[in-house]
């Protein structure tokens, strides 16, 4: 696993062009927002976009998000230029299909980051899988660069569009693609960024009940990275991948009984028709872990809030 | 570029002269005169002799015409499938690049022999193993005639040693690997979902259509029937509904004001409404128009041979 966890619970894609997206993107209390230059701004507005990205950041992180632009797969030299000021954390890469499209970004990162003081190394890439191309390069595509470290996708419209086949189905149309990002992303040791099936037969993007109960499902398959469209998904998407706390006073017992097991020399026990094993502790520990990433972020979203609220009393 | 609308693909024996008969009749897109597994050992040489004329009639109704020929008798059976009317033939059991390379030749030379422009005819591959199944990225890449791809579940079924029952798929993973790597190289994946795959059967309507549709939105692009009763439903699944055609034409509508109005992100219908939404929705309305095209060109083919 990569040395560094980033929690990206919950965050908003939005037009960069939108001001009222933008200007109340760091009241929503997301973990990221993703500022879009892609698919929801024309294409008579994509050089006036840029220009806007560099005040942006500053504007949607003033509450402790981090600020994430989604570039234009056919526009990655004018779009990079624009954008790698301190503050972005990300540049998502639409439409991933080779391994070459992203180390040519990470070049070119390179050089900008020099080029504007920024520490190297910092902003980190989103590839995102969302054709079939980019599904049969999954591998490639996700060692491209050490600056990919959450990798998937292998969904959503692009990918519909793609395959020929309808979004809202009642079954997972996407479920070999999701499989093989998935298996990409754990085999390189990034951090997974896809999802287990839920059937949504309406296409609602604002449905709070359902984002919560997708965010939990993801969570239980052990991903961890949420993102949305909606302000109404935010808070339900970080409740859903945060460990609730009676799970977390159960990796405590878990730890607990473990600990008296190495004691007694056995390697497993059962209590309660539970097993306790090594892999068990093991799991147990990892969503401590987890918890304790999720609590930290909280925390400095909560203190940039604060700052936020002082200095405008 | 012109969208190829090959939905239903109807199998009949070349050797039952009834079915071979009527094929033309059902409104298939097209028709496969099958020398393959339909036709006993005992009867390959005699059914070569059919072909000629079976390829004229199936081709009364417009449907594209294939022939399955047998892996073992590729070059007889290309020769004996090579008259005027033959849109391609279908490989089976395919294992190699080489398989598809060989067959490629085959047909350049039967092209050559009978003044066919180089490269007319097509080849729909058929995968039966796994091993098919796990190369299938240098098998479709072998040759610029493929045009499809499908997997042979019965025979993958006995490749892997399974017993299909309709209560567990077997080849979730195999259908999604062919369907992705079909679809990145630019060629069309077909077959059709689970039971119906392992286990070909007779449906009604509702059903059919069902199976069909659940077909469509695994990414593949046409059905291969066994049974004509298959045919009409499986060209509907294919088909654009008309509620979806007028869906998608409101949502170019709202789009296109949405650009007007300085945003590609505009909310409707509780979805959210940006450029890929609107990418697909001219894949749809151009499908429709294109399966509609294909249909009268077979309706009008189909009422002057029966006169």
């Amino acid at each position: 696993m990569a040395d560094h966890i980033a929690v990206h619970r919950s965050g908003l894609t939005m037009p960069v062009v939108t001001p009222r997206f933008i200007d109340n993107a760091w009241r929503r209390g997301c973990d990221f927002i993703n500022m879009d230059l892609e698919d929801s701004v024309p294409q008579h507005m994509k050089g006036y976009a840029r220009t806007l990205i560099k005040d942006a950041i500053t504007n949607v992180t003033k509450g402790g998000a981090e600020a994430f632009t989604r570039i234009n797969h056919d526009l990655v030299l004018a779009d990079l230029e624009g954008i790698i000021w301190p503050g972005l954390a990300k540049v998502n890469y639409p439409k991933a299909e080779y391994g070459e499209e992203i180390q040519l970004l990470d070049r070119i990162i390179s050089r900008l980051e020099q080029a504007g003081g920024i520490r190297p190394g910092t902003v980190e890439i989103g590839a995102d899988i969302e054709t079939s191309v980019g599904v049969a390069n999954a591998y490639d595509i996700a060692a491209a660069s050490p600056r990919v470290r959450e990798f998937g996708g292998a969904g959503g419209y692009d990918m519909s569009r793609d395959l020929g086949v309808e979004m809202f189905v009642g079954f997972d149309q996407f479920v070999y693609g999701k499989g093989e990002v998935e298996l990409a992303a754990l085999a390189l040791g990034l951090e997974p960024h896809t999802a287990p099936f839920t059937a949504n037969t309406t296409g609602s993007v604002g449905d709070p009940d359902r984002a919560f109960r997708e965010a939990e499902a993801a969570r239980k398959c052990g991903f961890r990275v949420g993102g949305g469209l909606h302000p109404n998904v935010v808070e339900p998407q970080t409740r859903g991948f945060t460990p609730t706390q009676e799970e977390v006073d159960e990796a405590h017992q878990v730890l607990e009984q473990y600990r008296q097991l190495e004691v007694s020399g056995e390697t497993w026990a059962e209590t309660d028709g539970n097993i306790i094993d090594r892999y068990e502790a093991a799991r147990a520990r990892k969503l401590l872990d987890w918890s304790e990433l999720c609590a930290a972020r909280d925390q400095e979203k909560a203190e940039a809030f604060a700052r936020v609220e002082a200095a405008e009393a | 570029m012109s969208m190829l609308i090959r939905r239903s693909n109807l199998m009949v024996p070349v050797t039952n002269a009834k079915f071979a008969a009527g094929a033309w009749r059902h409104g298939a897109d097209a028709i496969t005169l099958d020398l393959e597994d339909g036709v006993v050992p005992a009867l390959k040489a005699g059914a070569r002799e059919l072909v000629k004329d079976a390829v004229a009639v199936a081709g009364k109704g417009a449907a594209e015409v294939f022939v399955r020929v047998n892996k073992e008798f590729l070059v007889a059976d290309v020769e004996a499938s090579t008259w005027p009317g033959l849109a391609g033939i279908m490989l089976p059991k395919v294992e190699s690049a080489e398989d598809v390379v060989e067959a490629s030749d085959a047909l350049t030379s039967a092209e050559r022999r009978h003044g066919i422009e180089p490269g007319t005819l097509s080849l729909i591959l058929l995968l039966e193993s796994a091993n098919a199944v796990f190369r299938v990225r240098e098998i479709i890449a072998a040759s610029e005639r493929v045009s499809q791809v499908g997997l042979d579940e019965s025979d993958l079924s006995a490749s892997l040693g399974i017993s299909p029952v309709a209560e567990y798929d077997p080849f979730v993973y195999a259908r999604g690997r062919m369907a992705i790597e079909a679809t990145a190289a630019g060629v069309e994946p077909i077959g059709i979902a689970h039971p119906l795959g392992t286990l070909p059967r007779l449906l009604s309507g509702d059903d059919m259509l069902k199976v069909a549709t659940d077909s469509k939105n695994l990414g593949f692009k046409g059905i291969i029937c066994p049974h004509t009763s298959w045919v009409s439903s499986v060209n509907t699944a294919f088909t654009p509904t008309e509620s979806q055609v007028d869906f998608y034409t409101q949502v170019r509508d709202v789009f296109a004001q949405a650009i007007a109005a300085g945003t590609a992100a505009v909310p409707f219908a509780g979805r959210m409404i940006d450029v890929p939404v609107d990418e697909w929705a001219k894949v749809v309305i151009a499908t429709s128009t294109a399966c509609n095209l294909r249909d009268a060109e077979k309706q009008t083919a189909m009422e002057a041979a029966s006169v």
